[in-house]
């Protein structure tokens, strides 16, 4: 033990050491990107495969077809026929069919308000309840009216009447089934849930007439057209990173590939060769869907509940009819009936890369754990640095260094050798804590700022104030360090400590929040990796001068502003419908990532740029008695 | 105390005398157990029943059969076909149907429970239908299947047998004298690990599956959604089903053990035969019908010459006499001996007579007293009216 301290004080004191943790950050980062980049090979996913042994998908005979085909094609003239039809009188129609089918009908209507738009509808659902089974579990079926992309939901809807009156014919169901029409994919779906659950607000979402028990899982359709498709594409993302159960989406691809002859795709890779780039551009995409939080159909709302669900989207142009989608959805529905408890054996963190092939959290998440990491031993290393016993003015750490090792050895030379070089070096100069903490808490509590600003601004000013946010944003870090310098004109020790506290945060942040949503870690600790480097320098040389016009340019293309402008224009929308979508996963679904964006990341970036533009005092008064006496000695 | 025994045993010599050389045993009983719960193990309960089924088949009475099922499948709202089971996708034969007894059902198919059936620690509110009532003339087909381990047995959802308490429950067996011999079988993953630990005489054991192996579900009913039936226990019934069709079967132990295909099980079975006296050949010679059914030897010694009956019956009567004057002979002697210590007789004599008058007091003495009481209640009666008055 003694042994182990001495060789830990020996450390402390080598001057190598001290030259290593920036190195050892960025090999941290590199590190992380490297690790993400071969996850799609072979070895280090893993085929997919059903871990709960109650499901037993496909092992029944499905039935739904024949005679239930005409059923199918008469609701589609009677939807058809309701297609411009306002939603009240949508519902009328949708309550007299599933009555007829023998089923309890209730409705329920809800009123969101997000930058200042109001979004209304009317959701309509039947209960099926099981025959011989107690009310205490329910599976749902659910419709949206009109999809994510607006269209309506043609085959849809008529598909989910169809196979109400289906399965009421059925007596083996353990659980009830609720079918569930919602009039869009995203607000509806999330005022039935909350209500379903009493989380809503009353009175602008009305609570539900009708219930069952407890929610296993629900199943989306989504089939806006009505001629024949080709496969199955899932969408499995919930707000904010979630996920649902693996075991419910292996079920599915296992019922669709293994027992219906149906392909199965994800993230929109309408094709996929099985190849390492295929495999790597679905996993990044996910990654991205994750990272944004957003909804990604009407299962998304679910999963927050923790109700494992999907949606089903046919795609493409092919053989297969409505009818092997509804016998896929039966199929599911047996398999989910056959469930005893709640899904929890299989992984609820997993990234996907193909519909049979994931890589499991306990593989991918050290990738963002050490882009994480690389703030954390950059705010130690600060640390431990701004406690070092100050000599002259710090230009570079190589110098430092080199001039605290010679003041050492004056200091030695001057009287008794080794006492006094222990004493000099073990000595812990006084941290100078109030202006960095005040600093650093300030810019977090500035966050908040933007935060509120987007999220309550009316739709048709939110470019406006966006861009104008934008300009103040890049001009905010010079204007801040500016006033800083020119208030309390900090000491290189204090900038230290700024950075340290900033990393530190970011550090701690993005480490928790790897854990709940990995991408969004992963992306924010990936674009705030740059801030890990700035340093602020007093240096009046040309050339600090073009480093800091530079840095400053990498600065102003990392900020969080201008990467949502670059995604924005990368994905073909306009700011404004960026930002109200935003807005409204704010106001409706409770989608937290402008929180991690506005309150993490902002902070750190401001912070950064303070740094980048600062100018450390020279501690002259200090340095000069310090430096005479070196002198004399010499 | 003596001569009681004495007198007892011609009855018993005449009993033995009576027994068929043939059949060592005098009852068969059979113990199914199906260990696992949830709807997806619906094909351990078809095992079970379809044994059970076997056995009834084969003559032991429901009386004689010890039923465990922890599930009611027939009755699960998964089920398609409400109120049956079946094993196979035929569904030819509801195993469910009119006639069943089902003695443990539910939570009561525990370990504890299992065990106390084998060694009979039951209370005595235990009806008799719930008790494993065998003697030392009994054989024993001990059945079970759910899902195992190396050295143990899944029960339900939260507790398992080990191979180590199912040998010490057999070893109890033995020293209570409750089986003549055992054929234990058991249909699980790594089922041969279970009877790896058994130490007591007398049993034959078979299993699916060496350790490390699976055993397999044999096939799947698309309407009812699950496999209906593991394929070890498929291919015993099998071979029980097409071979050994009427109670007069003559097929041996042997011949089962035979009919064992690696290629159709898909796991490798196996069978311990040391623990039975003359080993694997003895093992194997021993008619199915002495496990799988109940004893039917009584008309083969009805055969038997008349006259050499009642030669019999006459020899015996003779040995009856014979033994009535030995025991005479010796009472007389034990009354020389006690002559000899007389003070002892005397003692014990007296002890009675002065027990008879000690009986007689009290018998006043009880007398005085109750009369004592009736006349002091009915003071109290009486002066009680008088003061109410």
């Amino acid at each position: 033990m003694a042994s182990l301290l001495s060789s830990g004080v020996l450390l402390r004191r080598n001057p190598h050491i001290l030259k290593l943790p920036p190195y050892l950050s960025f090999l941290c980062v590199l590190i992380g990107v490297a690790w993400l980049l071969v996850l799609p090979l072979d070895n280090y996913s893993r085929n997919t495969y059903i871990s709960e042994n109650a499901l037993l998908p496909g092992q029944v005979h499905t039935y739904f077809a024949g005679s239930d085909q005409n059923v199918f094609r008469g609701y589609k003239r009677e939807i058809d026929a309701l297609e411009d039809k306002p939603n009240i009188e949508v519902n009328d129609k949708l309550e007299e069919i599933l009555k007829a089918s023998g089923l309890k009908v209730a409705r329920q209507s809800y009123e969101y308000k997000s930058a200042g738009q109001t979004y209304t509808g009317e959701n309509i659902y039947a209960i099926l309840h099981a025959p011989r089974g107690d009310a205490t579990e329910a599976i749902v079926l659910v419709a949206a009216w009109k999809n994510m992309e607006g269209k309506l939901n043609r085959s849809g809807i008529p598909l989910i009447l169809t196979l109400a009156r289906y399965f009421k014919r059925w007596s083996l169901w353990s659980k009830d089934i609720i079918f569930l029409v919602t009039a869009d994919s995203t607000a509806g779906p999330q005022a039935w849930v909350d209500a379903y659950h009493d989380t809503h607000q009353s009175p602008a979402i009305d609570s539900l007439p009708l219930k069952s028990g407890a929610l296993q899982g629900a199943i989306v359709i989504d089939y806006p057209f009505d001629h024949r498709f080709h496969s199955l594409h899932i969408a499995y993302d919930g707000i904010n990173g979630q996920l649902p159960n693996l075991d419910l989406l292996n079920t599915v691809v296992s019922i669709a590939s293994g027992q219906m002859g149906i392909g199965v795709s994800l993230q929109q890779m309408w094709q996929h060769s099985d190849s390492y780039q295929d495999r790597l551009q679905t996993m990044l995409r996910g990654m991205m869907n994750q990272g944004l939080g957003h909804a990604s159909g009407p299962h998304s709302s679910f999963i927050p509940y923790h109700v494992d669900a999907i949606t089903l989207q046919p795609f493409g142009d092919g053989w297969q009819d409505e009818m092997a989608m509804g016998r896929v959805i039966e199929s599911t529905f047996r398999s989910l009936n056959n469930l005893l408890e709640h899904l929890h054996q299989s992984f609820f963190f997993y990234l996907l890369m193909q519909a049979n092939r994931f890589v499991s959290i306990g593989t991918y998440l050290p990738s963002a754990m050490l882009v994480a990491v690389n703030f954390t031993i950059m705010a130690i290393f600060l640390w431990v640095k701004s406690g070092y016993p100050q000599s002259t003015n710090s230009k570079t750490p190589s110098t430092v260094e080199a001039e605290e090792k010679t003041s050492q050895l004056n200091s030695s030379q001057k009287g008794n050798a080794k006492v006094i070089t222990a004493e000099e070096s073990s000595a812990v100069r006084e941290r100078e804590l109030l202006l960095p903490l005040a600093v650093v808490a300030g810019s977090q509590f500035l966050g908040v700022l933007p935060l509120y600003i987007f999220n309550h601004t009316p739709q048709n000013m939110l470019t406006p104030v966006f861009v104008s946010f934008a300009v103040a944003n890049n001009a905010l870090p010079y204007i801040l360090s500016r006033t800083l310098t020119h208030l309390f004109n900090p000491t290189t020790q204090q900038y230290q400590l700024i950075k340290s506290f900033s990393l530190l945060l970011l550090g701690l942040f993005l480490s928790s929040l790897a854990t709940l949503n990995f991408s969004l870690a992963f992306l924010v600790g990936l674009l705030a990796t740059p801030l890990t480097y700035i340093y602020p320098t007093s240096s009046t040389s040309a050339l600090s001068y073009v480093l800091k016009a530079v840095l400053a340019l990498v600065l102003s293309v990392i900020a969080p502003t201008a990467v949502l402008v670059a995604a924005s224009w990368s994905w073909g929308l306009s700011i404004e419908k960026v930002l109200t979508q935003a807005a409204y996963g704010w106001d409706v679904w409770g989608m937290n990532t402008q929180v991690v964006v506005w309150c993490v990341w902002w902070p750190a970036w401001i912070v950064g740029g303070v740094l980048l533009f600062g100018r450390p005092r020279e501690e002259t008064t200090k340095l000069n008695e310090r430096g005479q006496e070196s002198k004399a000695v010499i | 105390m003596k001569l009681d025994i004495l007198f007892q045993l011609p009855v018993a010599l005449a009993l033995l005398a009576s027994m068929p050389v043939a059949a060592e045993h005098t009852s068969n009983w059979a113990v199914l157990v199906s260990t696992s719960r949830f709807w997806f193990n619906y094909r351990h309960l078809a095992n079970v029943l379809s044994l059970y089924r076997t056995v009834k088949r084969l003559g032991i009475p429901d009386s004689q059969i010890i039923l465990m099922l922890p599930d009611d499948m027939a009755c699960n709202p998964r089920n398609a076909f409400p109120g049956t089971v079946y094993s196979n996708a035929d569904r030819a034969v509801d195993l469910y149907g009119d006639n069943i007894e089902v003695d443990y059902r539910g939570y009561e198919v525990t370990v504890e429970n299992f065990i106390r059936l084998l060694t009979d620690r039951v209370g005595e509110e235990m009806p008799r239908s719930k008790r494993l009532l065998t003697d030392d003339r009994s054989n024993i087909l001990v059945y079970m299947t759910g899902h195992g381990g190396n050295e143990f047995l899944k029960f339900q959802d939260a507790e398992e047998i080990s191979a180590f308490d199912l040998a010490d429950a057999f070893e109890q067996m033995w020293e209570k004298k409750r089986y003549h011999e055992i054929l234990f079988m058991i249909d699980t993953c790594q089922a041969n690990t279970m009877y790896s630990k058994f130490y007591s005489p007398n049993i034959i054991a078979t299993g699916s599956s060496e350790i490390d192996q699976s055993s397999y579900s044999h096939h799947a009913d698309n309407d009812v959604g699950v496999a209906v039936i593991d394929r070890y226990t498929y291919y015993n019934l099998d071979f029980l089903e097409t071979h050994v069709r009427e109670p007069s079967s003559k097929k041996t132990l042997g011949d089962l053990f035979d009919s064992y295909d690696e290629a159709k099980i898909h796991s490798h079975p196996g069978i311990r035969w040391d623990l039975f006296p003359g080993g694997e050949q003895g093992g194997r010679d021993r008619l199915l019908m002495d496990f799988f059914g109940n004893v039917q030897n009584v008309e083969v010694n009805s055969v038997v010459n008349d006259t050499e009956w009642k030669e019999d019956l006459l020899a015996l009567g003779k040995k009856i006499a014979e033994l009535r004057e030995r025991a005479e002979a010796d009472e007389a002697a034990e009354r020389n001996v006690s002559t000899a210590e007389p003070l002892l007789k005397n003692h014990s004599s007296q002890r009675i007579r002065a027990a008879k008058v000690e009986i007689d007091g009290k018998w006043w003495e009880k007398k005085a007293i109750g009369a004592w009481t009736l006349a002091g209640c009915s003071l109290v009666w009486l002066a009680a009216t008088y003061m109410e008055s």
